[in-house]
């Protein structure tokens, strides 16, 4: 960890880009300086911090929940972590996606306690059998028809706001705050647009129809927002991530891909595809074109989204935040339904199975790379040393936009 | 005969609840448009067997599942353990009718009920 030193040679030149120094680093005699405060520490640590993110943050934005095809018939479930809260995902009878608060309007009891499953008529409080159907209307209760007083739809699940876009369900709490969701077009989509230079490069991709290859679940012992810093930076990749600088020998530089707009990190001369040992992967994706082909191509959408494109595949990951100290990452290696019928099916083809284990074992290592270093981190967010936070060199100073972000989310000041 | 309502107030494959009579029936018309009447009440927990979930001529009480035959009242598992009161069900001209029986009803704890005619017409 790099620290600033009262005794650092005030006239040190540095290159690009343009220097900053905050108020902080003035008072403590440092200046001009290269590099750029990160958030204090306790904004890692501090319950009250998270607390205040999860209302702000997660429990307005739209948050990316499941994957669609998670949830394949009436009845399917899924119960996800959205701020402080526990949210109930399913399909109803005619097919369509609801979203509920997993809360019974009777007594606050979990409807439930599973992470996944199908229920064949309702959803049913264990404790006193209040019971749901998929639209989250009351419909049956012990001595409910003495009760002809209790509305069947106001009492029944409180429901959350749904968008679904490629092949992904978000959520939106604001209505529990009496407000209307955020725009999806002005966040999420735009989050990916502007990474992208346009939405136009993901029609190569059509993440969409893709079908789930691989899921692997992290639970990881660290705040989100390093994970997400992590994410935004690759100072760190020819250090802790061997396999991937091999692959993408330009991350040796430092500078990630999300450094520019628009632009792909080229795979090596030598690499046939994006797998661990630079063996080919999988034709590419119908749409490909010729810009994107051979590049890696990565993207965050706040809150809790990172999205990774290759020709053929796509990583997607989805943060949960489940404390100050504690996230789990679902990440997804999506492919052509084809790859996966002929790599996971019943008849699956030793060969493509072999191919789509080197193609994920590429970013499950980045991943656990990542989290390691970020799990590194965690214990000394609470230093005193890292009361004010550490610092982001030039490669990392895009980072600031992200805290500026968080800063103004939670304080309402950047 | 007691008049309980139109046929076409119930939807094929669901039941109705109706307070005409005490206690309470459930009209059950299923998808072949037969059409039947029990006691609404689960014999083991005050639900509506009219809220519950109707397949061929059983329904399924929407709390804890037990069954019970439309034909006969017969249950198929608990927690209920007696069967449900029928009575037999007319259609005519459109209209759903019911000669109530004089059985007593095996009514759940806390529910009261008798046999009495509430309100509504008879024939």
């Amino acid at each position: 960890m790099t620290t600033l030193d009262e005794g650092l040679d005030p006239g040190l030149e540095h290159g690009e880009p343009p220097v900053t120094t905050t108020d902080e680093q003035r008072a403590r005699g440092v200046t001009p300086s290269s590099l750029l405060p990160t958030l204090p520490g306790r904004t890692y640590v501090d319950p009250a911090w998270f607390a205040a993110e999860c209302e702000e943050i997660f429990e307005r934005d739209w948050f990316c929940a499941v994957r669609e095809d998670d949830l394949p018939n009436a009845g399917s479930f899924r119960t996800v972590t959205v701020g402080r809260e526990s949210v109930l995902l399913t399909r109803t009878r005619r097919g369509e996606v609801r979203a509920f608060l997993n809360v019974c309007r009777h007594r606050g009891a979990r409807i439930c306690t599973e992470d996944a499953g199908e229920k064949r008529r309702n959803f049913q409080c264990p404790y006193h059998a209040w019971t749901y159907d998929f639209e989250g209307k009351l419909v049956a209760a012990p001595n409910l028809t003495s009760m002809p007083d209790v509305d069947r739809v106001e009492f029944g699940l409180k429901r959350v706001a749904v968008h679904s876009w490629l092949g992904y369900v978000w959520v939106s709490l604001a209505p529990l705050a009496g407000e209307e969701p955020p725009s999806f077009a002005d966040t999420v989509e735009a989050d990916l647009a502007e990474r992208l230079g346009s939405l136009e490069p993901l029609a190569a991709y059509d993440v969409g129809s893709l079908k789930v290859g691989r899921r692997i679940t992290y639970d990881v012992a660290a705040n989100w927002k390093l994970i997400v810093e992590n994410f935004m930076e690759c100072y760190h990749c020819a250090t802790i991530h061997p396999e991937l600088t091999e692959v993408l020998p330009e991350f040796a530089d430092g500078l990630a891909a999300q450094y520019y707009v628009g632009h792909g990190a080229e795979f090596g001369e030598e690499v046939a595809g994006f797998t661990v040992d630079g063996t080919p992967g999988f034709d590419p994706l119908p749409g490909m074109t010729d810009d994107q082909d051979r590049r890696y191509y990565a993207v965050t959408v706040r809150p809790q989204v990172f999205v990774n494109l290759v020709p053929d595949h796509v990583i997607w990951h989805r943060m949960y935040p489940m404390g100050p100290d504690r996230t789990v990452v679902e990440c997804d290696w999506l492919y052509a339904p084809g790859v996966v019928e002929a790599a996971t099916g019943d008849d699956a083809d030793p060969a493509m199975a072999a191919r789509l284990d080197a193609s994920v074992e590429l970013f499950h290592r980045v991943n656990a790379q990542d989290f390691e270093a970020c799990e590194r981190c965690q214990p000394a967010m609470g230093s005193r040393l890292y009361a004010d936070g550490g610092v982001l060199v030039p490669s990392e100073h895009h980072i600031e936009a992200f805290h500026a972000w968080v800063r103004d989310r939670v304080e309402g000041q950047s | 005969m007691h008049h309980l309502c139109a046929l076409d107030d119930v939807v094929p494959g669901e039941g109705l609840r109706v307070t005409t009579t005490s206690p309470p029936v459930a009209v059950f018309r299923t998808d072949d448009d037969e059409v039947y009447v029990v006691d609404d009440t689960c014999t083991h927990q005050d639900a509506s067997l009219a809220d519950g979930y109707l397949e061929g001529c059983w329904v399924e009480c929407p709390l804890h599942e037990s069954r019970f035959d439309l034909r006969t009242g017969a249950v198929d598992q608990p927690p209920a353990k007696r069967g449900v009161r029928t009575h037999a069900a007319q259609v005519v001209d459109g209209q759903v009718w019911a000669e109530l029986s004089t059985d007593a009803p095996n009514l759940p704890p806390g529910v009261a009920g008798s046999t009495a005619v509430a309100s509504g017409v008879t024939a």
